[in-house]
């Protein structure tokens, strides 16, 4: 009979799906290594190992400083699903990370993302665009996005995808939408975004009201040089053409109060101009606003005291809300002091005298 | 079969075998199944008993030609001869009285009918047996083969409890196991977190900046709206001027133009009146064709007065000439006379 004997040290932690991970300095080297193995069997371990290495910066930044991106992106076109499916998740991880993003944008690795928009494997597609989100969050990414001409591309994609794609797709938008909305309005991205307003999904909703505001405001940013916000006028008068404001106002209703905020916040855009307004009073928004000025949430009592702002510029909108004003009354106590502003001004507006 | 004799005759040399010669075995009537497995105690017969060795005279025996060949004329009548004995046979069979054929289903078999009965012990017990291949039966497999076992057996038991205690053996497995699995889980949610909140901020911020952009489109829309109101009116007031000093410059123009044609009616008129372009019906009728007939018949008229004056002074000047006439003759007579 043997003795019981336990050892102090813990058991060594082999998954057979992982390639093993070299000591200290060498982790890296030894993993890139292995990434250009001709032999499939190993790429996939090396790719699983490196999948777990990249969640800490410091080694993602080594991996990238010792050119894991060139490997990375030749093995993008692998034949093998499992080789591609890893490797996307490898570029979301590296994508997360700040130092991932500005290393992204060197060495171009938007062009051969952005590549698998038709790749039939689902998680692949679905990693490709989680990574694509994650670039396109802060400004230099939203940019270098805009300049590989990704929009016209997302917004044709957004018909046809999946559900859980589409609104990564329209997370991306979004913040594109925000370097450069003329691109987007040229690829009728109005009338898609229009079709997801109604859809039966309410983050859906949510995101395509937002994108339908940012389309509006339409600020455009050239090279982060900010120019002067003029006023935009191509994406509010395609939103009255195309007749999304009524729908915007059914919406204003919705049960969720992110898409009501959302939807608030595309009529307070679309409805500076002229024809813009006239398009909101007839489709009856101030109740719905109204209503929506008591909702505890700030986003919405913000955007929905914004829409009726610039719906009292039109002497019919001021005519009704002089009726309302002991509400915006109650909000000059608010807590957030935007919407206190926001209070104040809408006061002022209504009750202005020409 | 191997061969107990042993191999002396060969030593001597003086026969060569292609096969040895060997005692040849009794068959018996029945397989033995005992038997078959251990061939050495096999039974050796009698060669004097053997029905396989010829026996009798070998001065008349039918030897076999040595030629395995037959005569054509040989087989022929060989042939014929077989084919006379069975003529013959069956002509003999057919005149014999025979049983009648069984039933069908039925077959005949012989029975003893003597008094006492008989054992017949040289009748085997028959019973038939038959087999059948079946059509396309695959080989089967050879077996395994097992060599047959040598040695002695040993055998040991391990009684639960003795090699190790699962229970403290398995628990660093499974710390590592979960232990890594959680870590891993706690990393990506951790990470999650992270980006959660970065992006809730960014959320707050773009609220700020979207309310913003819309306060500033609204107030430059608001500018826009005002300036064009102003032009528009601006527009419409030197629109009213213009028209009001139009309308000035007509009235002055009206004014002037009013006075000179003022006099202009009466002097019109008058000189209609003084072109005879307003005329009496009757007067011009009067004068269109009264006067003209008038004058013509004060014309006639004066005509034949003048015409009359003019005989007349005719007349006068023919009664004056011939006075004269006269005279001049008076005062020539009056000449000549003196």
């Amino acid at each position: 009979m043997t003795a019981v004997r336990i050892s102090g040290n813990l058991p060594p932690n082999i998954d057979c799906t992982k390639a093993p991970i070299a000591f200290g300095r060498r982790a890296v080297p030894k993993v890139n290594e292995e990434l250009q193995n001709p032999e499939l069997i190993t790429r996939q371990r090396a790719l699983m190992s490196l999948c777990d290495l990249v969640h800490d910066p410091e080694i993602a930044l080594e991996a990238m400083r010792l050119g894991c991106l060139e490997s990375l992106k030749r093995l993008l076109r692998d034949v093998d699903s499992t080789v591609r499916m890893k490797t996307t998740e490898v570029f979301y991880r590296l994508a997360t990370h700040n130092v991932g993003r500005v290393a992204f944008l060197k060495s171009d690795v938007i062009l051969p993302l952005s590549q698998l928009f038709d790749e039939p494997v689902d998680v692949c597609r679905k990693n490709m665009h989680m990574a694509i989100e994650m670039m396109s969050e802060f400004p230099g990414g939203a940019v270098g996005l805009v300049e590989a001409g990704l929009i016209p591309r997302l917004v044709f994609k957004l018909t046809s995808e999946l559900e859980e794609i589409q609104e990564l797709i329209l997370d991306t938008l979004h913040f594109c939408l925000c370097v450069d909305a003329s691109e987007a309005l040229a690829s009728e991205a109005v009338s898609v975004l229009k079709e997801k307003l109604s859809h039966r999904s309410a983050r859906i909703r949510n995101k395509a009201a937002r994108a339908l505001m940012d389309l509006s405001l339409g600020v455009q940013v050239c090279n982060l040089k900010h120019t002067l916000p003029s006023v935009p006028l191509e994406g509010k008068n395609k939103l009255c053409e195309e007749e999304v404001i009524p729908i915007l106002v059914t919406l204003l209703g919705d049960p969720s109060p992110e898409v009501a905020a959302s939807a608030a916040g595309a009529l307070m855009s679309a409805t500076v101009t002229t024809p813009g307004k006239y398009a909101a009073l007839n489709a009856d928004a101030l109740p719905p606003l109204l209503g929506l000025v008591r909702s505890p949430q700030t986003n919405v009592c913000l955007n929905a005291v914004k829409a009726i702002t610039v719906l009292a510029e039109a002497p019919e909108g001021r005519k009704e809300l002089l009726k309302h004003l002991d509400l915006l009354e109650d909000l000059r106590g608010h807590d957030s002091e935007v919407t206190r502003r926001a209070a104040e001004t809408a006061m002022r507006v209504i009750t202005w005298k020409p | 079969m191997t061969s107990i004799l042993q191999p002396q005759k060969e030593a001597t040399g003086t026969y060569t075998f292609s096969s040895r010669p060997r005692a040849l075995q009794n068959r018996n009537k029945y397989r033995d199944p005992v038997a078959e497995q251990n061939e050495e105690q096999a039974q050796y017969g009698n060669i004097m008993y053997d029905r396989r060795v010829v026996r009798g005279n070998t001065y008349a025996q039918n030897i076999l030609p040595i030629s395995a060949q037959t005569d054509p004329i040989e087989i022929q009548r060989m042939q014929e001869a077989r084919r006379r004995a069975v003529a013959r046979k069956r002509a003999k069979e057919q005149l014999r009285p025979r049983t009648p054929e069984p039933v069908e289903g039925r077959k005949h078999i012989d029975v003893q009918t003597e008094l006492y009965l008989e054992e017949l012990s040289d009748r085997i017990e028959e019973s038939d047996v038959q087999c059948q291949t079946d059509a396309f039966l695959d080989r089967p497999a050879t077996p395994l083969f097992i060599p047959a076992k040598t040695g002695k057996d040993v055998a040991t038991q391990i009684l639960e409890g003795e090699l190790f205690d699962f229970d403290i053996e398995v628990n660093p497995i499974l710390e590592v196991l979960t232990g890594k699995t959680i870590e891993q889980a706690l990393l990506e949610v951790m990470e999650e977190e992270e980006l959660a909140s970065l992006r809730a901020q960014q959320r707050a911020f773009e609220e700020l900046r979207n309310a913003e952009l819309v306060e500033v489109q609204r107030l430059e829309e608001q500018e826009r709206r005002h300036r064009e109101e102003k032009e528009h009116r601006m527009k419409q007031q030197r629109e009213v001027l213009r028209l009001e000093k139009e309308s000035a410059k007509k009235i002055a123009a009206r004014a002037f133009a009013q006075h000179y044609l003022a006099d202009l009616l009466p002097s019109v008129y008058s000189s209609l009146q003084d072109n005879g372009y307003f005329y009496d019906s009757v007067e011009r009728d009067v004068e269109t064709e009264f006067m003209p007939w008038l004058m013509t018949e004060v014309e006639k008229t004066l005509d034949k007065r003048v015409f009359g004056r003019t005989m007349l002074d005719m007349l006068i000047r023919e009664v004056v000439k011939q006075r004269l006439d006269i005279f001049e003759k008076m005062e020539q007579t009056k000449h000549a006379s003196k």
